[in-house]
């Protein structure tokens, strides 16, 4: 049984690749760590790359020297990398290339819910797209044929529910034991030097591939025919022709409707479609998200004097994932059916209580070191005057700082953001404006602006939260901690080093030392109001990696207790950490610590003001090492 | 057997919602069925609300519709409560006795829960899996497969359709040594219990 992104990379690994990289984001992230794992064992060279436009950039340059390779991002990451993508396409490759986009409809961790089979249409690149996990595996070798026969860059494009979907699969191939992996870089200006005159040229070429692509890739499995000559016909790909045959199934019209399963919706080959428009009158395309099918659909329809209906958005949700319910509506329009799906499952619907369920966002992890982060800034603020200060977020598990009580990220839009709408707003706006950026975060895309605003001489403060991890995304190491994706040791990047480098005067706190911190913190932000360039680099573990070194090395981390007879309940300890470990029992007037979550980052010991939280266990001696220490 | 089956697994992120997923699917494939686990990961692991989506089947699609599932495992009541929509009135529910509040948040009491699940699900059995996982493992860490034990012992038709003996191969491929031994053990007490509950209930009606 394998995840969707695993199949992904073991196909790669059949198909002969020399090369992989990625930056991680959801949901692509599992492709590269399968591949980290093993790619040693199978002489295939691995990186963690510090952003996706390098990841690309690295991948690509072994496929112009003639070495299959894959990289994979996330839809928004595929924005970083857009510059090269536009240019891979004119200069094309020498073997297999393929580009894992894994969008994320729903928005399930993202910004955003962009249809990356756009950038195939802008690139002029194929898009591939499984429909399941089982797809994925067999369509990301097609994808390495279809780029080493076309010498161009292929995008295999999954959904959320592809990625992290889990199937038995059953392998058809063994990976190579042998590989030839040295590259050979052909000198040929005229392909690799995208001058004008050369762009030119090379434009040509990727038309004649494109539109040989339309009119030659109709063939199986790219486009399958099922039950082709009815009236009636359903186009769907991706994740959709899923929940498009079981819907038939359900209504038992799977014979009785043409259905055509596209796996290249980009660009949609022509013939197939045609010989469909000759004998359906009548045509749904089911497709998620965007009208990508739809709008192609209807332009070979245009061309070819189609006189019947095509229908798509109409019926199909733009917004959002699909599921079996809505597609099953959808296609029971199409057929003119009464069913819908509220008919078939009769759902006893949500409980009701009083007071109701309560919400449950994601929250910070009990221990979390952006809490004592946070929850310092806001004091050090307050002691130093600094008064409403805009803290501008960015992308990580601390953009949750959004949230009650911290307000310590008041904006959010994309990786590195922090930094470069912290130097606008700094010119602009009277408050003080203090970037907060994780670290990770600050390697792939923060220092460009960290630079700009020392250049611009932009008043604003720039607070790195060194958890000494890629945490949201499952723990990759990163430059910051000196440890390549293969767990090899290498040279390690330190924040305050960058930062120092190009113009901040940089203070490196440690926050489980919250009092200390706070004075450090506050003398900051004075030096900050006279106008200095201020950094704060932030260093204490992720709670979770710390927990788990524990369980390993049998570390006794301390766990806290409130002691009933001095807490007063006056609920401090909860209203200011909001730590998933402090709970209040209905109808308790004192609150107490879930004693199985404490890690023992003791912020709420040392914010009660009556002393009432206290270590109940006897901790190892030197426990707070693991921490602060890589 | 119905064409597919429909599990729905719910928690909190972090309460080994994933693991206990992989842990059906791969019972089902050593049955011999085909599945489809769908999962959440990134943002919503921080602590959120999760659903795991369970089909066995010929080649099902990802998730379970609203009203569509056979069973659900909740491993935390308020998320039992949240996700009843996915049931229907002949869906079995088993969830852990266990209600992990979000923070700062007012939320009902477990009778209140309970007696509304009462009301919409005749099939409602609730383990308080948290104590039997520490009893045996020393940690509510296992309360997962404490919860997956049970739900074997009172769904006949999950044991009849992946069968106990696969749900041990399935450990064996997740766990290791002394790990592995816990988990057996605490899978075979929380199916007696399960089995010994249903009887019960089964007399009593």
């Amino acid at each position: 049984m394998l995840l969707g992104n695993e199949a992904i990379a073991r196909a790669a690994l059949e198909a002969g690749i020399c090369v992989a990289t990625a930056y991680p984001g959801t949901p692509s992230t599992e492709i590269m760590e399968a591949l980290a794992e093993v790619g040693e064992q199978c002489g295939v060279y691995v990186e963690w790359s510090v952003n996706e436009k390098t990841a690309f950039e690295v991948a690509y340059a072994a496929a112009i020297s003639g070495l299959r390779s894959i990289t994979s991002m996330k839809h928004v990451g595929l924005n970083v990398a857009a510059d090269i993508l536009m240019s891979s396409a004119y200069a094309g490759v020498e073997n297999g290339f393929v580009v894992v986009s894994a969008d994320d409809p729903s928005m399930h961790s993202s910004q955003n819910e962009q249809d990356n089979r756009w950038y195939g249409l802008l690139a002029h690149l194929p898009v591939i797209e499984p429909s399941n996990a089982r797809e994925a595996y067999k369509f990301t070798k097609l994808a390495f044929e279809l780029s080493t026969q076309y010498k161009i860059p292929v995008i295999l494009r999954t959904t959320t529910r592809i990625s992290h979907t889990r199937m038995p699969i059953l392998l058809e191939d063994d990976i190579p034991t042998q590989r030839n992996c040295k590259g050979q870089f052909k000198f040929d200006t005229s392909r690799w030097v995208l001058v004008p005159g050369n762009a030119r040229r090379r434009k040509l070429e990727l038309m004649k591939t494109w539109s040989a692509i339309r009119e030659n890739e109709g063939r199986e499995p790219l486009v399958t025919i099922f039950n082709p000559g009815i009236e009636k016909a359903i186009i769907a790909g991706g994740i959709a022709y899923s929940y498009v045959r079981e819907a038939l199934d359900i209504l038992g019209y799977r014979d009785k409707v043409t259905l055509v399963k596209v796996n290249l919706p980009v660009p949609l080959p022509l013939k197939p479609v045609k010989q469909v428009l000759e004998y359906s009158s009548e045509v749904l395309v089911v497709e998620e998200l965007d009208p990508i099918v739809e709008m192609q659909v209807k332009d070979i329809a245009l061309t070819s004097g189609f006189k019947g209906r095509i229908i798509g958005k109409e019926l199909v949700p733009v917004n959002y994932e699909l599921n079996l319910e809505t597609v099953y509506n959808a296609v029971s329009k199409f057929l003119g059916l009464e069913t819908t799906s509220e008919k078939i499952w009769s759902s006893v619907e949500q409980v009701r209580t009083d007071p109701p369920i309560p919400p449950r966002p994601p929250v910070l992890c009990a221990g979390c070191p952006h809490r004592e982060t946070f929850y310092i800034l806001k004091i050090a603020a307050t002691k130093a005057g600094l008064k409403t200060p805009v803290y501008t977020g960015d992308i990580g598990c601390y953009t949750l700082g959004f949230q009650k009580p911290f307000e310590t990220q008041s904006t959010c839009f994309e990786m590195g953001g922090s930094i470069g709408v912290a130097s606008g707003l700094a010119k602009v706006v009277s408050n003080p404006v203090i970037a907060v950026i994780g670290d990770s975060t600050f390697f792939h895309a923060g220092i460009p602006p960290a630079i700009n605003a020392v250049y611009n001489d932009s008043n604003i403060v720039v607070v790195v939260l060194d958890n000494m991890t890629t945490a949201m995304t499952g723990h990759q190491p990163h430059p910051g901690t000196g440890v390549s994706a293969t767990g090899k040791q290498t040279t390690r990047i330190l924040p305050e080093k960058v930062l120092e480098a190009v113009g901040y005067k940089v203070y490196v706190i440690n926050p489980m030392r919250v009092k200390e911190s706070i004075e450090i913190v506050a003398k900051a932000f004075e030096e900050y109001r006279k106008g200095v360039k201020i950094a704060i680099v932030s260093r204490m573990k992720c709670a979770l990696e710390v927990a788990r070194i524990a369980r390993r090395a049998k570390i006794v981390l301390p766990v806290y207790t409130i002691i009933q007879d001095k807490c007063t309940g006056c609920m401090a300890c909860i209203n200011l950490t909001a730590c998933p470990a402090i709970m209040v029992e209905p109808g308790a007037k004192k609150p107490r610590i879930l004693g199985e979550l404490c890690v023992g980052c003791g912020l709420c010991a040392s914010i009660c003001p009556y002393k009432a939280i206290e270590i109940a266990n006897t901790p190892s001696p030197d426990y707070e090492k693991i921490w602060v220490e890589l | 057997m119905k064409r597919v089956y429909n599990i729905a697994i719910v928690g909190v992120g972090g309460q080994g919602l994933l693991t206990l997923g992989s842990i059906l699917g791969e019972s089902a494939i050593h049955a011999g069925l085909d599945v489809a686990v769908a999962e959440v990961h990134g943002m919503s692991q921080r602590g959120g609300s999760v659903i795991v989506y369970v089909r066995i089947g010929e080649e099902p699609s990802p998730l379970i519709p609203i009203g569509g599932a056979d069973l659900m495992i909740s491993m935390e009541l308020l998320e039992a409560a949240r996700y009843t929509q996915y049931l229907n009135k002949n869906s079995i529910l088993v969830t852990n006795d266990f209600i992990w509040p979000p923070p700062l948040a007012k939320y009902p009491s477990r009778e209140t829960i309970i007696t509304a699940l009462r009301e919409k699900i005749p099939e409602l059995y609730i383990y308080d899996a948290n104590k039997v996982s520490s009893e045996i493992t020393g940690s509510i860490i296992s309360a997962n497969i404490a919860l997956l034990g049970f739900s074997l012992g009172v769904n006949e038709e999950l044991r009849n359709l992946i069968g106990l003996e696969n749900v041990v191969k399935a450990l064996e491929e997740t766990f290791r040594g002394r790990v592995l031994e816990l988990n057996k053990k605490l899978l075979y007490k929380s199916f007696e219990d399960g089995v010994k509950i249903a009887e019960e209930k089964r007399s009593t009606r």
